[in-house]
């Protein structure tokens, strides 16, 4: 059985990070938003699991081989909620200026 | 029967916790059954955070409520071997945390229970808060870092909420908006921080992480690195600071209050928990761990780097602020350069620093919650937003004005305030562990300096010049309430934050002696 290597895992789930942020703080639609944020969480998820079966945690005595996998499903949960919220929030600013677009909510900007 | 003694004695220390939820889940039910009264959800907020502080104070052995403790003695501050792993540990100084966070959301609930009776969402706000409040307290106890994320993501999902719960208003909303997109994106770092060092480790605990092996360099210093970027972000540290500004402005006063105060104490806890064990582990070697741990690769790049963020921080907020003509923006900033001298405390990571810091942390939560709590009061009396706004409000409005010059002495350092106590602790600290720290402590100094002429500007405003005859004269006062119409709640916040300041200013003893001893016993057993 071939393995992913680590340098190779690292630099995937650092891409998608990358990927994630950049989009987080450029994209003007706040769904795009959304999910820039939700491919961030992904490549946090898939270093967890992947390093489940690393042999750090395999001979480690505090870890379970099943940690990685259980902290995944957390994330995913998390993940979810962090993304109904955001939803909400932007049902709100809907309502009151008819748009989604980030850009245009500009009050603040003094 | 023993499953319940078993029960009880995992379950009652969490009764702060459970008191909180329980809070929580009465004010949301209210608000299903239609009994929507401001007063009523305040009281219910009020009561719970009380209680839980009373009973936090007794777990931590203050004198009259000693009796009242929860947590057996041997449970808090005792040593953990790495290979147990607990999810949660009480120490005292997550204790003495977990008062300042139930101090902080006491002095909002008290701050906003006279508001309108009829305002809607007062059901929101208040079961919010103490959501947000339960989360805090959960950060308090955390020895692993997935429990403390999930924690802090309590905490933040509950104030993304928090900032937009007018609900109608496009400012709190854009606000919460900004809120948001800042949190999701500290999220994901700090998410993929701990993912790098469970590989680089094996394991999300501190305690396992610090007696483990060196880790992979690369993994640790990635990981490490993206804690930094994410927490500094809810610590709101240049160059992670941006969004706090707009997103105190834009949210209601109340609730700007609870975010300057309390919610971004967490940012400071989780900087204590997770970066003070590899600097502790560089210095002292071998001998606290023979395998290395993560302190030999990280330790020392880390110090450096918080002092480098502590002085940026520091000088750019004060500069920030110093151009303000809004008080609640002049606030935010202030808030911000606030967080750098805190940090001090961090990177030189000695008893004492850290005794220092938390005082400090002790100073900014109380004055600054009640900073902000005059600055709703002021709102609610009808004066704007800006300084000079507020001229000539000292002599109409003379409470309001010498609380606020208390708080603003007491932001600024004065002697005779909480803040000159806390200033002194952090600042010999620094100048006691020598090497570069002693810059750290000098750049402090130069800064607290500095910051006295925006906080003394605002209180010439309010004393010496005279208000603007052509400035709308401020709503008359309501008939029947007491101090000046701001209402019991707020008038007995803003009161006992003014008091607060100055007598821990004159006799800080109570205060510093459970810091001390926490701190002592951090640096030896904690995470």
């Amino acid at each position: 059985m071939t393995t992913l290597p680590v340098g190779d895992l690292v630099a995937l789930a650092s891409g998608l990070v990358a990927i994630s942020i950049f989009g987080i703080l450029t994209r003007r639609n706040f769904i795009l938003l959304l999910i820039a944020l939700e491919i961030g969480m992904n490549a946090a998820i898939l270093t967890f699991v992947y390093f489940a079966a690393f042999p750090q945690c395999v001979t480690a005595a505090t870890c379970h081989p099943l940690t990685g996998q259980a902290i995944a499903v957390v994330v995913i949960g998390l993940a979810a909620t962090e993304v109904a919220v955001g939803l909400a929030i932007v049902l709100a600013l809907h309502r009151i200026r008819g748009t989604t677009n980030v850009a245009e909510a500009t009050t603040l900007q003094l | 029967m023993s499953d319940w003694g078993a029960f009880g004695a995992f379950v009652g220390p969490f009764l702060p916790e459970l008191l909180l939820l329980a809070g929580a889940l009465l004010v949301f039910l209210l608000d299903v059954l239609e009994v929507r009264r401001v007063e009523l959800n305040g009281a219910i907020a009020v009561a719970v955070t009380a209680v839980g502080l009373l009973l936090v104070l007794a777990d931590l052995g203050v004198a009259p409520f000693a009796g009242l403790a929860l947590i057996p003695a041997g449970q808090i501050d005792s040593i953990v071997t790495p290979s147990s792993a607990p999810l949660y540990s009480f120490t005292s100084l997550g204790l003495v945390f977990q008062a300042f966070f139930l101090l902080s959301a006491l002095l909002v609930s008290l701050g906003s229970m006279s508001r309108p009776s009829k305002e809607r969402g007062s059901a929101v706000f208040f079961g919010l808060l103490l959501l947000a409040t339960l989360g805090m307290m959960l950060v308090g106890v955390a020895s692993d870092l997935l429990f403390l994320v999930l924690a802090i993501e309590v905490v933040s999902i509950s104030t993304y909420l928090l900032v937009a719960y007018t609900r109608r208003d496009a400012r709190s909303v854009e606000a919460a908006m900004k809120f948001y997109i800042i949190g999701a994106l500290s999220t994901v770092l700090s998410l993929f921080g701990v993912a790098l060092l469970f590989g680089a480790f094996g394991t999300t605990n501190l305690y396992a992480i610090e007696g483990s092996a060196v880790g992979t360099p690369t993994l640790v210093l990635l990981g490490y690195g993206l804690l930094v970027a994410g927490l500094a972000f809810k610590v709101t540290l240049v160059p992670f600071h941006a969004w706090a500004v707009d997103v105190y402005d834009g949210a209601p006063h109340d609730v700007s209050a609870f975010l300057a105060g309390g919610t971004k104490k967490i940012g400071l806890f989780a900087f204590f928990l997770v970066f003070i064990g590899p600097i502790l582990l560089a210095r002292w070697g071998a001998s606290f761990n023979p395998l290395g741990g993560p302190g030999v690769e990280i330790g020392p790049l880390l110090q450096v780097l918080l002092a480098v963020l502590a002085v940026v921080t520091m000088t750019v907020g004060n500069l920030l602020a110093l151009q303000q003509k809004e008080i609640k923006r002049m606030l935010a900033y202030s808030s911000i350069s606030q967080a750098g001298y805190m940090l001090i405390g961090i990177t030189v990571a000695t008893a004492p620093a850290v005794a220092g810091a938390t005082l400090q942390i002790f100073a900014h939560v109380i004055l600054t919650t009640g900073a902000f709590l005059v600055v709703a009061a002021v709102a609610a009396l009808g004066v704007g937003a800006r300084i000079d706004d507020w001229r000539g409000l000292g002599l109409r409005r003379p409470y309001l004005g010498v609380a606020f010059s208390f708080m603003l002495l007491g932001l600024a350092g004065i002697p005779l305030t909480v803040g000159f106590v806390s200033k002194f602790v952090l600042f010999s600290s620094a100048i006691q562990a020598e090497g570069y720290f002693v810059w750290l402590a000098i750049a402090g100094v130069l800064n607290s300096a500095a910051s006295v002429f925006y906080y003394a500007r605002v209180i010439k405003v309010m004393f010496l010049d005279a208000p603007d005859p052509s400035a709308p004269p401020s709503r008359p006062e309501a008939p029947g309430l007491a101090f000046e119409g701001l209402g019991y709640g707020r008038a007995v916040a803003i009161g006992l934050v003014a008091v607060l300041v100055i007598f821990f200013g004159i006799d800080p003893q109570p205060v510093l002696g459970v810091v001390q001893s926490a701190a002592q016993h951090f640096v030896l057993v904690g995470p």
